[in-house]
């Protein structure tokens, strides 16, 4: 991975790093609708190398969310 | 992309332009469904092409559409590529001076030619591609656009739901291009096809011939080679390829 999580979720969503929390969710950041979300999964299997299914990317709804599921994969953040 | 094996759904397969892509892919080793309302042409394209599956389907009513794609889903998984291409020609000017007055467009035609050609491949699309997503399928939607979509005088509706199509290629190759799927148009001219004939005057076609580059109609099998090209081209995405012989130069 060439930079950590939070670093890549901060530039996707065009945030700094320090915002990124583990409470960080959806409804906080204006910019995190549905079309970023894609431009996040897609970031997130790039990086991380790994294949997160339909069920997964419903599932991340919050920073929290995202760590949950990688790390249910076997991916350390 | 390469075509052997892959499942493809052409819609408007039976006839025109869709019957010369389904034997395109065909040649090419893909596995071809087609969508089509023409429930009495599936004998005689099951004749040529015995292998070709056929679901009909009126791509204009949404719960027929979305039925289909359940079955076709259920029968043979999720497709790598969806080609958008039934649609229906048609020509009448905003308002025409008779010898008894003014007639505008007809309403209803409007509303059919919108819904054929538009509307329907918002239904088509919305219906495979929130499946692709959901098993997280990539691959690539091809929409039948027109050089029309510039607006072509004498064809209100049918220049409006072709300049949708397209704007809706680029609007969806944005949104769908990092979950994996391209989205594309073919944009032919003037074809050299029955639905052509049918719907433009022998004089109105030979004054087009005249102003074509190539002084002729587009054959439909050469739609057919440009449909395989951008399918097979993985860095071809939200664009236009027009196909018209130079007449829009």
């Amino acid at each position: 991975m060439g930079k950590n999580l939070e670093q890549l979720l901060a530039d996707v969503l065009q945030i700094p790093a320090t915002e990124v929390t583990d409470q960080l969710a959806m409804t906080d950041v204006e910019v995190w609708d549905s079309l970023k979300h894609i431009e996040l999964i897609a970031s997130l299997e790039e990086q991380l190398g790994v294949q997160l299914s339909f069920d997964d990317i419903v599932a991340m709804r919050s920073v929290g969310d995202i760590k949950r599921v990688l790390n249910n994969k076997g991916v350390t953040v | 992309m390469d075509l052997g094996g892959k499942q493809i759904i052409v819609t408007g397969g039976v006839k025109g332009l869709g019957r010369a892509m389904v034997e395109k892919l065909v040649s090419r080793g893909a596995v071809v469904t087609v969508f089509d309302i023409d429930v009495a042409g599936f004998d005689s394209l099951k004749q040529e092409l015995p292998d070709v599956q056929c679901f009909a389907c009126d791509v204009t009513n949404y719960e027929q559409v979305s039925g289909a794609v359940e079955d076709y889903f259920a029968s043979r998984g999720a497709p790598d590529v969806l080609i958008n291409n039934a649609g229906i020609l048609y020509s009448e000017p905003l308002i025409r001076i008779t010898g008894t007055g003014l007639q505008l467009h007809d309403a209803d035609m409007w509303e059919r030619v919108l819904r054929t050609n538009l509307t329907s491949v918002f239904y088509m699309t919305t219906s495979v591609v929130g499946k692709m997503i959901a098993r997280r399928t990539k691959g690539v939607v091809v929409n039948i656009g027109s050089v029309a979509a510039a607006g072509n005088p004498g064809a209100s509706a049918y220049s409006a739901a072709k300049a949708g199509v397209h704007a809706l290629t680029q609007a969806w190759a944005r949104e769908l291009g990092p979950m994996g799927i391209r989205v594309i148009a073919v944009a032919p001219g003037y074809m050299d096809t029955d639905s052509a004939h049918a719907a433009t005057s022998e004089t109105a076609l030979r004054e087009t011939i005249k102003r074509v580059p190539l002084r002729r109609l587009g054959k439909t099998e050469e739609v057919a080679d440009a449909v395989v090209a951008v399918i097979e081209n993985d860095f071809f995405n939200g664009k236009v390829f027009e196909l018209d012989g130079g007449l829009t130069i």
